[in-house]
């Protein structure tokens, strides 16, 4: 199936490296709009709408990162080793692409990228067992009682990806329980990992764990940005730290 | 690795363009170069404060009142740099112990502060009596093409075309404007055809204060409204089927003089004023977003490298554009303005910005050969260190032989 599945994408800029851009959850690849033009002279750039986003369809129900990465390295050029820029969820899908993949990639680059849990506190972490609890409890209540409890409970306590995300539900659901920390560890090729230290949807502990895990990373921790201005505000901030890495990567 | 050199960006001020100022300011910041140099966010309130602090760099921090101003630091700068080495800042804080005065250092200043006390040759004349280096033209340049029709002059004797104008001054205190003085003053600059015309304070940017007159009543009232802003007004003939063309220069590497890409602004009233120029598309008022893709001069409808533009419009735009650059010894990111009648193709410059809205970097992006505002903001930074240490030779009285005291 893979195969036959296209993801729609910009293409633009020109040279032998080539640059795929994979935009975080709820963006479309107009997210990366800003970005990806500084690096028109640097290579080909391919922007993509991840399925179930923008103009690209749905992939299938409940897929998951991992299936993500098999359908776009089917469509990736195999004659190339690619560098990836993940943004959020873009980079669950890097990391995939990397560690199963390891040919069609040359670096992958993280911008807020997530993957692995975050430290939480305690007090945070009984809420969250004990909303679970209850969010089970409304959904047999509704399967038993005839309740529409599981709606009302999605309303007060969800998430508003997990409340927009319709059909890709499942997606989400799967993205947010796992743990790319094993995965990440398969990875080969060389990572750059930018996150601003304003950023609450993955904060930097993610990125400094991510630096753990990967053998080859390198971790910059962006001053006074967020998990969204940083691709905006912060796109020159991006585009200093990834043409250094560039150069550094050219060198080895 | 060497250490990273401290950039001091200076926004905001004493200034009808404060605000404008503030996003050319952080948007430099954001553009500089993490693995070269570290900002250093430096605002001047409108009653001429200096402050730092990291919650400068987030747009929802401003306006900044004067009651919630506790995350910031008050700045004064030491003017005692040469004796002492490396430039400062200084910054005095409360303990329970007293005082205590702290030291900021840095290594270039980067003004951008828009229009009166920044842009006009100032806060460069500081620096220079300081001897702190910064960036963008010097003192002179600065000054000299702050002034409209002192601009024009120059431009004339370089046989750059330019409108003919009319130079008035601010009545005295308690004395109205003069109707039938004002008629032959018309009359000797303009001829018979004197209406409509365009009123500008002489000294200001950003279009502010800039009217329209079709009769002496509404001139009258217009002078008004532009001395409230500038003691200087100028009157210019109204352009019919105005078009306005932008070009920004900059010093290339080879000691020329380079120009970026032309731009035409969009308009939808008869004339761009500030509120259609800064505030398109935005509510005025509204909550700022702490994005950095749109604002200031960027969220101004343009058309880059127009294309309705002859070869021969476009040779007079960029030679016009270089050669005031050059005449001025201008340096920095500075953008050029000229008027165009849409229907005979005449081209006037107009006037010259010399530290333009979010330093004129869309139009880098989009020359011919395209400078990324991250390059852009390493030029200006390696090109104000190259001047300020180029300034003098030595100032030591010996060597000119005029001391008078005797040393030992």
């Amino acid at each position: 199936m893979a195969e036959h599945f296209i993801w729609r994408h910009s293409n633009s800029g020109g040279g032998t490296e080539s640059f795929v851009w994979l935009h975080g959850w709820g963006y479309t690849r107009a997210g990366f709009q800003r970005l990806a033009a500084l690096f028109q002279k640097d290579g080909h750039n391919n922007i993509f709408d991840l399925p179930g986003f923008g103009e690209t369809p749905m992939l299938f129900s409940g897929a998951g990162t991992s299936d993500y990465a098999d359908s776009l390295a089917a469509q990736l050029d195999k004659n190339q080793r690619h560098i990836i820029i993940g943004h959020s969820y873009g980079g669950r899908v890097a990391i995939q692409l990397a560690a199963k993949h390891p040919k069609l990639v040359k670096a992958i680059i993280l911008i807020g990228g997530a993957g692995v849990p975050r430290r939480r506190s305690i007090p945070y972490k009984v809420r969250a067992a004990a909303l679970k609890i209850l969010g089970k409890l409304a959904r047999i209540s509704d399967q038993l009682l005839g309740t529409e409890y599981r709606q009302a409970y999605t309303t007060r306590f969800g998430s508003e990806d997990y409340k927009n995300a319709g059909e890709l539900r499942g997606t989400l659901v799967s993205a947010v329980t796992e743990n790319l920390g094993p995965v990440a560890r398969e990875i080969k090729c060389p990572a750059l990992l930018l996150y601003g230290d304003g950023d609450k949807e993955a904060p930097p502990e993610i990125g400094k764990r991510y630096e753990t895990l990967i053998a080859v990373s390198r971790y910059v921790e962006l001053k006074g940005y967020d998990h969204h201005d940083i691709l905006t505000r912060g796109a020159y901030q991006c585009e200093a730290l990834i043409k250094s890495f560039l150069k550094d990567l050219d060198h080895e | 690795m060497a250490a990273k050199k401290v950039i001091a960006v200076v926004f905001g001020g004493r200034s009808v363009e404060h605000d404008v100022s503030v996003l050319s300011g952080l948007q430099f910041l954001e553009a500089l170069d993490p693995g070269k140099y570290q900002g250093l966010a430096v605002y001047i309130d409108p009653l001429g404060q200096w402050w730092t602090g990291d919650a400068l760099t987030s747009r929802a921090r401003y306006p900044v009142e004067a009651s919630n101003n506790k995350d910031l630091t008050q700045l004064s700068l030491d003017l005692a740099t040469p004796a002492n080495g490396r430039p400062r800042f200084l910054a005095f804080q409360k303990s329970l112990l007293g005082e205590k005065r702290t030291e900021i250092p840095f290594d270039l200043i980067v003004p951008a502060v828009h229009g009166s006390n920044g842009e006009d040759g100032s806060l460069q004349g500081l620096m220079e009596v300081a001897g702190i280096p910064y960036a963008g033209c010097r003192t002179l340049g600065a000054a000299a093409t702050m002034n409209k029709v002192f601009t024009k002059s120059r431009a004339r004797s370089e046989s750059i075309n330019v409108l003919p104008e009319l130079l008035l001054r601010r009545p005295k205190k308690g004395v109205f404007l003069d109707p039938d003085g004002l008629k032959r003053d018309m009359k000797a600059a303009f001829g018979d055809e004197q209406y409509p015309v365009i009123v500008k304070p002489c000294n200001l940017g950003s279009s502010v204060g800039v009217g329209k007159a079709n009769t002496m009543d509404e001139l009258v009232g217009a002078l008004m409204a532009a001395f409230r802003l500038d003691s200087d007004v100028v009157v210019e003939p109204f352009v019919p089927n105005l078009t306005e063309y932008n070009v920004a220069v900059r010093r290339g590497s080879d000691g020329q003089a380079i120009s970026s890409a032309i731009e035409r602004p969009a308009r939808d009233a008869d004339l761009l004023d500030f509120k259609n120029k800064y505030l398109a598309g935005s509510k005025a008022g509204g909550p700022k977003q702490n994005t950095g893709a749109s604002e200031g001069m960027v969220s101004l409808n343009r058309t880059l490298n127009p294309t309705e533009l002859t070869q021969s419009q476009e040779q007079f735009i960029r030679n016009s554009a270089e050669k005031i650059f050059d005449t001025f010894a201008l340096a920095g990111s500075v953008r050029i303005d000229f008027l165009c009648d849409g229907e005979s193709g005449e081209i006037w410059l107009n006037e010259v910005n010399t530290i333009p809205g979010s330093f004129a970097y869309f139009l880098w992006e989009a020359a011919d050969a395209p400078l990324s505002f991250l390059a852009l903001t390493d030029h200006i930074v390696q090109e104000g260190f190259a001047l300020s240490a180029n300034r003098l030779g030595a100032t030591d009285a010996a060597t000119s032989g005029a001391t008078i005291f005797t040393r030992f």
